[in-house]
């Protein structure tokens, strides 16, 4: 359903990922690893159209190379960037709603989605009245990842979800992650990390991204989780 | 000072702060969502004013009613935002949004330059003078004065309503909220599906007819004469550094304490009455250099 190739992407003279071909199934949940500065957050930006690249990126066979990228969210791509970027003028529903209203959605189809949003994660129902700018760091990412949900239906692309979560916090992020995946069978999910061991109980495929380039990884049984330290490794 | 003289100089501020509010909003919306200080906005302000001052004059001269003044003073800063200032930003300024501050503010000053040519051009260098709005509205007494009621009471209300109608906008309509999501975070709210040039464009046109409009309520009131772009867009800038760019609450209370600055200068101190905004502004930003409501980082880069 997603597609790269020969992707280069060029920042500041800096080639930041160097020929970059890579499949991405339906229904696929792809852990995108890397260290700090591999180019994960620019594969993810690439796909929402924020870089100036070069090569092709298609789209459930469609190239979107030349899209814009406000059209993209509305061929149901949900982004949630690394650092939570809610907007603090509007409340926590008002946040999730937006991409709804932006998109135009019926009444009727934004109360199921927002309806999809509260199942898989509850929690924001009892913070929905709170000025965005009023919740934690932890809070900011539920909320990011239910605004991202509401948009996407058939992508969602998290970058580094984990990044700064107490460890109960980040239990809680893993097992929304899950709802969804038993929720919306269908829906593809990217999610970078620089911790593999993060994603191995629901990722099904790692892509790793090293120094601009992109292989297939695997999400090696022996790298600790440091969620459940204790537990053996599982697959989902 | 008696309490007449108190009472002039405190009608004249608000009279003046209302008017300079007007252009000042504009100025400062446009800032907070485009990033880029808009010297070009005092044409707006000039060409706003001469279209009234022109087409009333001309409706009047014809034996029309001078009511008709009020409906033309909208109509003429609509089609001013929107004929000259829409151009202006999808032709030119969307070019240099990237581009280093100090090569968008000589763009924008080489617009300035471009449409008080055009001024010269379309209306000549005679000064318009067109009050039958002001006539029209009679005269109060308060105080022992006599005041017009157009700059006594018109002009603060409207400024009132431009004020509130703005924040009802912003809050409370999807384009207002647009406008607030992309003055956080344009790549966020791309991210969304917003498309940030159309959320662009309305915002430069409703800033630069909120700057005509301010143009238009002055043709009732003065001289409409080349160079008054000019003079506005100092002071707007004045308004906006002290209230904290971007801040739209902020330069309503900033444009009433320089405009009654300065009217009470004119009463007390003639000699420094161009110097008291610029004063009033220095103080201000010596003790905090973000202004009275601004934010030291009010944006992420």
């Amino acid at each position: 359903m997603l597609e790269f190739r020969d992707v280069t992407v060029t920042l500041g003279g800096v080639r930041v990922l160097r020929d970059v071909s890579f499949l991405i199934n339906t229904s696929d949940t792809v852990a995108l690893i890397g260290a700090n500065g591999a180019g994960k957050t620019t594969t993810l930006r690439s796909i929402m159209g924020f870089t100036h690249m070069t090569g092709e990126i298609r789209f459930l066979r469609e190239d979107i190379t030349k899209l814009p990228p406000a059209k993209r969210p509305g061929l149901g791509i949900g982004y949630a960037a690394e650092d939570r970027r809610l907007f603090s003028a509007f409340t926590v529903e008002e946040n999730i709603l937006m991409p709804a209203q932006v998109a135009r959605l019926t009444a009727q189809e934004t109360t199921r989605r927002l309806g999809r949003v509260y199942t898989i994660l509850p929690e924001l129902k009892e913070m929905a009245g709170r000025p965005a700018g009023s919740v934690s760091g932890g809070q900011g990412k539920m909320v990011a990842l239910g605004r991202a949900l509401m948009i996407g239906t058939r992508l969602i692309m998290l970058d580094e979800p984990f990044q700064g979560l107490a460890p109960a916090l980040a239990r809680r992020y893993a097992e929304a992650l899950r709802t969804l995946r038993d929720h919306d069978p269908d829906v593809t999910l990217i999610i970078t990390e620089s911790n593999p061991g993060l994603l191995r109980r629901f990722a099904d495929r790692a892509l790793v991204v090293e120094r601009g380039e992109m292989r297939e990884g695997s999400l090696a049984e022996d790298a600790p989780d440091p969620l459940h330290p204790a537990s053996p490794a599982t697959t989902p | 000072m008696n309490l007449q003289l108190f009472a002039l100089a405190f009608f004249d501020g608000i009279a003046y702060a209302a008017l300079v509010f007007l252009v000042a909003v504009g100025l400062t919306l446009i800032f907070g969502v485009l990033r880029v200080l808009n010297v070009a906005h005092g044409s707006f302000y000039a060409m706003g004013a001469y279209a009234t001052a022109s087409t009333v004059g001309a409706i009047v001269a014809a034996g029309y009613s001078p009511w008709l003044a009020f409906p033309m003073m909208i109509i003429a800063s609509a089609l001013i935002g929107g004929l000259i200032g829409g151009p202006v930003e999808k032709l030119l300024l969307r070019r240099i949004y990237d581009m280093e501050e100090v090569l968008q503010i000589l763009v924008t000053f080489a617009v300035f330059m471009i449409l008080e040519d055009v001024q010269r051009l379309v209306w000549g260098v005679q000064p318009y003078f067109e009050s039958s709005a002001l006539m029209v509205l009679g005269t109060v007494d308060v105080l022992g004065i006599t005041y017009t009621a157009y700059q006594l009471i018109l002009l603060p209300v409207v400024a009132i309503l431009v004020l509130v109608g703005l924040r009802i906008f912003l809050r409370h309509t999807l384009s207002g909220k647009l406008i607030l999501a992309v003055t956080e975070d344009r790549e966020a709210a791309t991210a969304i599906g917003v498309n940030v040039d159309r959320v662009y464009l309305v915002t430069f046109v409703v800033g630069a007819s909120l700057a005509a409009f301010g143009g238009a309520l002055a043709s009732a009131t003065t001289s409409v004469i080349p160079g008054m772009g000019a003079d506005m867009i100092v002071l707007s800038f004045a308004v906006v550094a002290t209230a904290g760019l971007g801040r739209i609450e902020g330069a309503a209370i900033t444009a009433l304490l320089i405009g009654l600055g300065r009217s009470f200068a004119v009463y007390l101190a003639p000699e420094l009455d161009v110097l008291v905004p610029y004063l009033i502004m220095l103080a201000v930003l010596l003790v905090r250099p973000e202004g009275l409501f601004g934010m030291a980082h009010t944006r992420k880069i």
